[in-house]
């Protein structure tokens, strides 16, 4: 159960310091966006995944209460950061954002 | 003037400065509120409320009449934005209404709104600047709206126990309904809830805060004081109290809920309530 959780934990860490690293140096707000999806989706269901585990390491019924409500948050973030990503990105395309290429690549219209 | 106002100001500064220093440090457990105000609240919150949050105990019964005139500002606040915002007549604005055949995607410009079904018909009415609708967030945003509504409920009822109450839960009530708004369009909110429904809704709130206020004087207490009603839930008086708190809480979420839904509605779509985000 411990290795589990430093495994999620370490994979949580893991998936943050890129996402950080990938907001701050990207070039375009495409790819930010990208690297900020990582972070909620992957990097935040990791850890609440590890605090769940480490909640219910001593199992009776209000350790599961809370455990319970953890794994909502989890839920809903699941599913509501993919869809504000996907919201933002589709407006950037909509308002004529242009994707950015290498130097010398042709653009995908 | 300008030089009498510079002085006022200079001297209210000097006079700042000057008791400042006299002021007792933040958190000092020795200075008077800390001696005598906060002990009373903190220990007599239970037994005279049986509300373990006393937050809420203060906000909803210590401190009634400050938040029973804090929801009566919201409510102003809604119908400030109402009355300045709302365009009576559509002067200036072009009258013409857009409907799309839905199989074949073509739009009709019409000169005057037209009454259709939207389970029948296969014309459906669009904004002017109408994009297509994107299936991904409408989808998760509807499938969202009634988990947000049962955390809202959760958050008013759930006030005594936990950080919550009428004005947070109000606030998430309204987000919900903006979502929708967001995910399809103006007049599917406005079908939810009209605009005199939400009206109505603002004043009832305010009203239920008040008429709870003024119901206790005719069981014999004073106005606000909710330990009134034990005889009439047939419950001890900090009982009574811990109801009365809930009650003037739902009061206030109905108003905080409205209103927003009202600024939302005349601010995202100029004034009209016609058509917008």
């Amino acid at each position: 159960m411990d290795i589990v959780m430093y495994v999620l934990l370490g994979l949580g860490l893991l998936f943050f310091t890129g996402g950080t690293l990938g907001l701050i140096r990207l070039p375009d707000v495409y790819s930010r966006l990208h690297m900020a999806g990582k972070i909620d989706t992957m990097g935040s269901i990791s850890l609440i995944a590890a605090l769940f585990l480490h909640e219910i390491e001593t199992f009776d019924m209000a350790h599961l209460l809370v455990g319970l409500k953890i794994l909502l948050v989890l839920f809903f973030q699941f599913l509501a950061s993919p869809t504000a990503c996907h919201a933002m990105v589709n407006a950037c395309l909509r308002a004529g954002l242009a994707p950015w290429v290498k130097d010398g690549q042709r653009s995908d219209p | 003037m300008k030089r009498l106002a510079l002085f006022t100001v200079i001297l209210a500064g000097v006079l700042f400065a000057a008791t400042a220093s006299e002021f007792p440090r933040l958190g000092d457990p020795d200075s008077a509120p800390s001696r005598h105000l906060s002990p009373a609240y903190i220990q007599g919150s239970l037994p005279q409320t049986h509300t373990p949050n006393f937050v809420t105990a203060v906000l909803g019964d210590y401190r009634g009449f400050d938040t029973m005139f804090e929801t009566a500002v919201v409510f102003l606040a809604g119908m400030s934005c109402f009355f300045i915002l709302r365009a009576l007549r559509r002067r200036g604005l072009t009258e013409v209404y857009y409907y799309r055949h839905k199989p074949t995607g073509v739009v009709l410009a019409m000169l005057a709104p037209r009454r259709i079904s939207p389970r029948t018909s296969c014309f459906e009415r669009i904004d002017a600047d109408w994009t297509p609708q994107d299936m991904v967030v409408e989808t998760m945003c509807l499938f969202m709206v009634p988990f947000i509504q049962v955390f809202a409920l959760y958050v008013i009822a759930h006030g005594h126990y936990s950080p919550g109450g009428g004005f947070q839960g109000g606030v998430l009530l309204a987000a919900s309904f903006i979502l929708v708004g967001l995910s399809r369009d103006l007049r599917t909110v406005e079908s939810l809830l009209t605009e005199k429904t939400a009206i109505l809704t603002a004043a009832a709130g305010v009203c239920l805060y008040a008429g709870t206020g003024l119901l206790a004087l005719f069981f014999g207490g004073n106005f606000l004081d909710y330990g009134a009603y034990a005889s009439f839930f047939g419950a001890a008086v900090p009982a009574a109290r811990s109801m009365g708190i809930l009650i003037v809480e739902i009061g206030v979420a109905l108003t905080v809920m409205a209103t927003l839904v009202t600024i939302y509605k005349l601010v995202s779509s100029r004034g009209t309530v016609e058509e917008g985000l």
